[in-house]
């Protein structure tokens, strides 16, 4: 059975992320960076010029002049939006492919739904910026898509198997593939130079407790993660894995103000349709 | 996909009844005395903080009408109290309420308590929909205040990115600065090279000079001599040759350094007053011998408007008029060559006038005149061969001319001859300026005295030249080969005038002339030295260079030399030097006493 870097090298040959997001995110990590660096490396792409310009002239930034330079455009949207808006580009392209088994589709439509929640706990509930959380949402089931490229048949014995009930889906994995997609989703995010905390919350987002305080990522994924399931906003059908004592405990307390996010994510997945998929 | 619910997604977490139970609890508060029960659509009973009691078919019967009715339903509680039913569209859920405070006539619809107990519903409800709104506040307030920090952080962001976008521009400024600071020092270094290297050529070209000048000095002296001799008439014919060569070659090796001093910038004009028609009528006078035999006439006129005396060069405004005069006559056969100086117009108190040397020779074609004036050209590369000449006079000329604020143009016929002519401002020579050329000419009429002359010069064939035409001219000569040795000569000889070779090996002749006027000027060094002791006036001193260039003629009136002469020695020049500069009437008694 391989092991979860062996599946990441036999990936990794296969596909590399984009030269931009590779470089957008070792400059986000760089304090001496500055926006003419980012600048730079934007205006490379003409598609990401296009949704930067988008981005900023939204409604969203609620900006009184409209935005046509560039490097205007990067200060007003801030460096980790830029890395958000870059890497939903990257990665889009990687989740192609439909099939009665797995659906890559559907499992984008899983990562941009558990990145909003993702983004709407953070911010709404703990008061915090929502960007890396949103990031680490959009990511966090990647491993499945190394999977699927690297050992498909593997991972649709998995997923029947799960189905059919004979244990968590990470369990199925480890026993069809030899790995299990949050050690493989993290392990390429780990190359890609992310932020520690996005990368544990990769790691742990299936994981029945959750050690970690209720306003960490890792808790906010997995919560986004439980909700956007329920959603049914989920690529595998099977029992959905209940959601860990404390977190439930969380959302009993704060009751309302989940009321809220379920009221408004409609609306904020229309919205962030429009911000990154409007070309589409 | 249906949309989404709370309900639906965490239906594991919550009591269905959970939202009941909250509104319960607010009446609760708000009507203290009263009894309650809700029931929910599910059928749940739920009971308020003061029990009300009801058999189960007496409470679902009163649901059942409270449903269906539009307003409060009466009923009985187990206690015999009585109680009302109303139905709550919002909740989905029937209240059952008792309170003993209300009479029974009260429960009319429209009465008062029924108002108020709708009112009281409604404030319960609002307050369970206030919670929320209270939570959507705060989920905004969150928001906003993220908001905030990210405009500060970007503000800081900016701060922080333009400090480092300062820190490298004056990096970028430093490095800028070094490596200008650099490239200076480079073009510095490399300016020095090449000033160095151009002083160089130009010691080069002064030494080339000497070395030129001393074997011509050689060749034409002695040819010259040689021609005085006893002599066939085909040695007396070769001789000849070759001292027309020598002067040739003296010509142009004068040209050739004129030009590189002009070039260098290092020629200056000289600014003395002389006669300018002495000037034009010796050039004119040059040219009549050679035009007679050939049948040309030469004529010179100048405007009677001109001044006769005025500022100047007269050498150099002389080597231009020969030059083109010289020019003129080679290319002339048959007709005349006119030296012309016209009156052209008076501004700012100088006389512009025009000089023309007008002939009537071959001409220039058109297309050929511009290359007339460049260097080693004529015009047409087949007049080298026919008449000779360098090419260089006249781009001698047109610098000279550029030199004296003029233009040098030409104007030309084939075939019917060309003129040359330029326009200069003339400056009046002020009348109390006495010509130093006047004075020379005054010297000249002085009677021939004979007297001992002291020859210092290094060269051995120079010696033997000079000492030649020396004695030919009726003077003593004594010999020495350097400076040291003309000193030692002094102190036991009395000698009447000095010929001082400049460059020597040794004691050169500028240091020994510094010596010698240093010397007179001590009575108790004086002594020591016949031939200065008893002098009334310092000892004549002729300096004989090599080197024709101005600053080596102030070089040598610095060390105190009287006069000045160039090699080679021209016999002429010497005599008329000699005879200048010998002292006048020298007493017997005080020649060599010895």
């Amino acid at each position: 059975m391989p092991s979860a870097k062996d599946i990441i090298r036999k990936f990794t040959e296969l596909k590399t992320l984009p030269h931009v997001a590779i470089k957008v995110t070792q400059l986000v990590n760089d304090d001496r960076s500055t926006m003419q660096d980012f600048e730079e490396i934007i205006k490379l792409d003409p598609v990401l010029v296009t949704r930067l310009l988008r981005l900023v002239n939204s409604p969203y930034f609620g900006l009184s002049q409209k935005v046509e330079s560039i490097s205007k455009a990067v200060v007003f949207a801030g460096m980790r939006q830029l890395r958000n808006l870059v890497a939903v580009e990257a990665l889009r392209g990687m989740f192609k492919g439909d099939d009665a088994d797995f659906s890559a589709q559907k499992l984008w439509l899983h990562s941009a739904t558990v990145a909003i929640l993702s983004g709407m706990i953070a911010k709404r509930i703990f008061g915090k910026d929502g960007e890396d959380v949103f990031l680490a949402g959009i990511i966090h089931d990647i491993g499945l898509i190394v999977e699927n490229q690297v050992a498909g048949e593997q991972l649709r014995e998995a997923c029947k198997a799960f189905r059919e009930g004979k244990g968590p889906l990470t369990e199925c994995e480890r026993n069809a593939i030899g790995a299990d997609h949050a050690e493989v989703g993290y392990l390429l995010a780990k190359t890609w130079g992310l932020p520690q905390d996005v990368l544990s919350s990769i790691k742990s987002h299936h994981l029945s407790k959750q050690g970690k305080a209720v306003s960490s990522t890792g808790s906010i994924l997995q919560l986004a993660e439980f909700m956007a399931g329920k959603m049914q906003y989920w690529p595998i059908a099977g029992p959905i894995e209940p959601l860990p004592p404390e977190l439930a405990e969380h959302v009993k307390e704060k009751m309302a103000d989940y009321k809220i996010i379920i009221r408004d994510l409609p609306g904020e997945m229309t919205k962030a349709k429009e911000l990154y998929e409007s070309d589409e | 996909m249906t949309e989404p619910t709370f309900d639906t997604i965490f239906d594991d977490l919550i009591d269905a009844n959970e939202e009941l139970q909250g509104f319960l609890a607010i009446l609760d508060a708000l009507l203290p005395e009263a009894s309650m029960l809700l029931v929910s659509e599910a059928g749940a009973v739920l009971e308020g903080a003061r029990p009300l009691t009801l058999a189960p078919p007496v409470r679902e019967k009163l649901v059942r009408e409270a449903r269906a009715a539009d307003g409060f339903v009466a009923g009985k509680a187990d206690n015999g109290a009585r109680c009302h039913a109303v139905y709550l569209a919002k909740l989905s859920a029937v209240l059952i309420i008792a309170c003993a405070a209300a009479l029974e006539d009260d429960w009319e619809p429209g009465s008062a308590i029924t108002s108020l107990l709708r009112n009281t519903l409604e404030l319960a409800q609002y307050r369970q929909e206030r919670e929320m709104l209270v939570a959507d506040h705060e989920q905004s307030v969150r928001q906003i205040n993220i908001l905030q920090q990210q405009h500060g952080k970007l503000i800081e962001d900016n701060y922080r990115q333009y400090r480092l976008n300062q820190d490298r521009e004056k990096e970028y400024a430093r490095k800028l600065e070094s490596e200008i600071a650099k490239q200076t020092a480079e073009l510095r270094e490399a300016n020095a090279r090449l000033e160095e290297i151009s002083r160089l050529k130009s010691d080069f070209l002064a030494n080339m000079s000497h070395e030129l000048r001393t074997p011509m000095n050689a060749i034409i002296g002695f040819s010259e001599l040689l021609s005085e001799t006893p002599l066939a008439e085909e040695q007396l014919d070769y001789t000849r040759t070759i001292a027309q060569s020598a002067t040739s070659l003296l010509t142009l090796i004068n040209d050739i350094l004129d030009l590189a001093k002009i070039e260098a910038g290092k020629l200056e004009l000289e600014r003395l007053p002389f006669d300018l028609a002495e000037v034009v009528g010796n050039v004119a006078a040059m040219f009549k011998i050679p035009a007679r035999e050939k049948g040309v006439v030469v004529a010179s006129r100048i405007d009677r408007r001109i001044p006769k005396r005025i500022m100047g060069d007269s050498n150099r405004l002389r080597q231009v008029l020969i030059n083109l005069a010289g020019n003129a006559m080679k290319f002339t056969e048959q007709g005349g060559i006119d030296i012309l100086v016209d009156y052209e117009r008076e501004a700012a108190g100088q006389i512009v006038s025009r000089f023309s040397v007008r002939d009537s020779g071959i001409g220039i074609p058109a297309d050929r005149v511009e290359a007339i004036f460049e260097k080693f050209t004529q015009a047409d590369g087949s007049t080298t061969r026919k008449y000779g000449g360098t090419g260089l006079g006249l781009a001698i000329c047109l610098q000279l001319v550029e030199l004296m604020g003029g233009h040098l143009m030409v104007a030309s016929e084939v075939g019917k001859g060309s003129t040359f002519s330029f326009v200069i401002p003339l400056e009046e020579a002020p009348a109390e300026i006495i010509s130093i050329a006047e004075h020379k000419e005054a010297g000249r009429e002085k009677i021939f005295s004979g007297g001992r002359i002291l020859l210092v010069e290094d060269n051995a064939v120079n010696q033997r030249l000079a000492g030649i035409l020396i004695t030919r001219e009726g003077y003593e000569v004594e010999v020495a080969s350097d400076g040291a040795e003309a000193l030692e000569h002094l102190r036991h000889q009395t000698f009447d005038l000095v010929l001082m070779d400049v460059q020597m090996p040794n004691m050169d002749g500028m240091e020994a002339t510094r010596r010698i006027r240093k010397i007179e000027a001590d009575p108790a060094l004086r002594q020591g030295y016949v031939g200065l002791r008893n002098l009334q006036q310092p000892l004549v001193i002729v300096g004989l260079t090599a080197h024709a260039r101005k600053e080596d003629e102030t070089a040598c009136y610095e060390a105190g030399m009287n006069g000045f002469l160039t090699k080679p020695i021209i016999k002429a020049k010497l005599v008329m030097i000699l005879s200048e500069m010998m002292p006048p009437a020298t007493c017997p008694e005080n020649k060599d006493p010895a």
